[in-house]
């Protein structure tokens, strides 16, 4: 079925438009950081680029500036004190603390017992990993209040560990199907070339199939990061003071109004990091969003 | 445990018994086995333990009383108004971002140049933290000054007098409008792995045989990736099932409770009533509901990982 010459023109044009669609809301998103509060709240209608362009809404968020140290320093004195809620540097080193923290304890979890359901038969290894599996299924609102109650007692409760703990448990599931799944593309060959020749269990991990899904760890690494960092509900429920970057943002919401200038320069903040991330893991992506059933 | 001789090349290692050696599995299962127990099994049965006590608001003491909840759950009609919510929000938003995801992914499988880049860029949503995605919406759904809101009144498809999302009937077609933004590219991905994992032969067959593009795509193309379909709706669909960042951020349930779902009425009885007890009940039934009715998809479709 070969395409005519306008047949392919309208393909291109219509699929540019799709994405081009899907493409509005960040585009909106990044555009409306760098608004005015003014240019955001126009009543006679929406401002698309007749404005001129600021960083406040960065310097508040990123920088910590109140909004009346902004307005002297641009010789303005009649400014709007108390920002100080809406200075978020804090809250990205913690969210950067725990997403890393979790992706380090997943991985090495998860690199470990994927390699032992990849490469040992035992009794019940499909059982095993149909346990693991169920665990991705479970809404983690079935554990919350009870995980309050425990962290409570263990003096976890808004601490960046917890926090920790609760992603990692979160990231297991998918971690460890994605890390047997790249594990399985590894002849078992290798292994039996090496145990024949006396290495241990061990050595064979370490030394000689490891380094062959560095790639794939790397990537399950990344999607682990994107996991924890875009996490809400655990972090909503466990923490109060230490707040990570979703629920931040969204205590920019209040009674008296909506910082949507700030809510939108910190969103854009982000969804930066994850941005770089998935596009160097392009490939691994799907595999992971179907806990590695699906290669690509 | 038995120690089992070890090879002669490594004489001086047979201290450990076997299930401690690299060579037995329990080594490398252990500590995940441990952190999933602790922190995902010991709660989960800890909640439902929990689901049999009455909470007595003036002591704040928990009873036993292990029907308590479980009749006021049943009761309860805003759990039924929930349980509605949930599964219409599952189910519309599943059909609506399997069509359009299935259709954005045929038109996106192709080899020419540039398409690589509009692939790579249909990925970028799904990464936008969910609580982002719903101010996002929020922001474009505002009533007064909210580019989407503004751009349905000047096309005369909506009054000013109703904002979306804070209109009884129209408040659940927003929040939605933000999960079909963010997921729809999570099904353009998987079809497109599925599209292009497709054997080319009986394509070409059926081209022979002078078959028309829509007669390929229902008789070949749809149910060779059956499959993947059902697999890629039971991982939507309980995602969809336990929803909660974009309501909690755009509406909070509302109007009144025109959009509350399981979890989030759950979320209420926690933070409003500080309930433990009850939150525990409607949570361990949100699991209930959502084993049995993947269960009946996974046996009606004969899902297989």
């Amino acid at each position: 079925m070969q395409e005519t010459f306008l047949q392919r023109r309208l393909r291109d044009a219509a699929a540019v438009v799709v994405v081009g669609l899907f493409m509005f809301p960040l585009f909106w998103w990044a555009l409306t950081s760098f608004k005015p509060t003014s240019a955001i709240f126009d009543k006679d209608g929406i401002v698309w680029f007749n404005f001129k362009p600021t960083l406040v809404n960065y310097a508040v968020t990123m920088l910590g500036k109140s909004r009346a140290e902004l307005a002297i320093d641009s010789g303005n004195t009649f400014g709007v004190g108390g920002a100080s809620s809406y200075d978020s540097r804090q809250t990205i080193i913690d969210s950067l603390i725990v997403a890393v923290g979790a992706t380090a304890l997943t991985l090495l979890l998860a690199v470990a017992a994927a390699y032992a359901l990849s490469r040992m038969r035992f009794r019940w290894r499909q059982a095993y990993l149909n346990w693991i599996l169920s665990q991705r299924f479970m809404p983690p609102i079935a554990i919350i209040v009870p995980v309050v109650f425990m962290f409570h007692y263990l003096s976890l409760l808004d601490t960046r560990l917890g926090l920790v703990i609760v992603d990692t448990l979160i990231n297991l599931p998918i971690a460890v199907l994605l890390m047997k799944s790249f594990y399985d593309d590894v002849p078992v060959d290798v292994d039996e070339a090496a145990m024949i020749d006396g290495a241990t269990r061990l050595q064979i991990f370490w030394r000689i199939v490891l380094p062959m899904v560095k790639g794939g760890a790397a990537a399950t690494a990344v999607l682990c990061f994107i996991f924890s960092w875009t996490e809400f509900l655990l972090s909503l429920f466990l923490t109060s003071s230490i707040r990570t970057l979703p629920v931040k943002i969204t205590t920019f919401v209040t009674s008296t109004g909506s910082e949507w200038g700030f809510i939108a320069a910190l969103g854009t903040t982000a969804v930066i990091p994850s941005f770089i991330f998935i596009l160097l893991v392009q490939k691994q992506l799907v595999r992971g969003l179907t806990l590695g059933s699906l290669k690509e | 445990m038995t120690v089992t001789a070890l090879p002669a090349s490594e004489p001086s290692r047979r201290v450990w018994p076997r299930f401690l050696t690299s060579e037995h599995p329990f080594p490398w299962l252990a500590p995940i086995t441990a952190m999933i127990v602790a922190f995902g099994v010991y709660p989960l049965l800890y909640a439902l333990w929990l689901s049999f006590f009455k909470r007595n608001p003036v002591t704040r003491m928990h009873v036993f009383n292990p029907t308590w909840n479980w009749e006021k759950l049943f009761t309860d009609e805003r759990v039924w108004g929930a349980i509605g919510h949930t599964y219409s929000y599952t189910i519309i938003a599943l059909l609506i971002e399997l069509g359009l995801g299935l259709a954005i992914a045929l038109l996106l499988d192709c080899d020419r140049k540039g398409y690589g880049l509009l692939r790579a860029l249909m990925t970028l949503p799904l990464v936008v933290p969910p609580a982002v995605t719903g101010m996002m919406f929020l922001l474009m759904l505002d009533g007064s000054f909210g580019v989407l809101s503004q751009g349905l009144v000047s096309l005369g498809l909506w009054s000013p007098q109703h904002p979306i999302l804070a209109t009884n009937g129209s408040a659940l077609a927003g929040v939605l409008l933000a999960d079909i933004w963010q997921w729809t590219p999570f099904m353009v991905l998987i079809m497109l792995a599925g599209l292009r994992a497709l054997p080319k032969e009986p394509f070409e067959a059926a081209a022979i045989d002078g078959a028309t593009a829509g007669q390929a795509f229902f008789r070949l193309t749809l149910p060779m990736l059956s499959k993947i379909i059902a697999l890629a709706v039971l991982i939507r669909g309980v995602d969809l099932f336990r929803i909660y960042d974009y309501v909690k951020v755009m509406t909070d349930s509302g109007p009144g409770t025109a959009t509350e779902t399981l979890t989030s009425y759950a979320g209420t009885i926690y933070f409003k009533n500080a309930d433990f007890p009850y939150a525990s009940t409607i949570s361990i039934f949100t699991l209930l509901l959502v084993i049995v009715t993947s269960n009946i998809f996974i046996k009606l479709f004969k899902v297989r990982f």
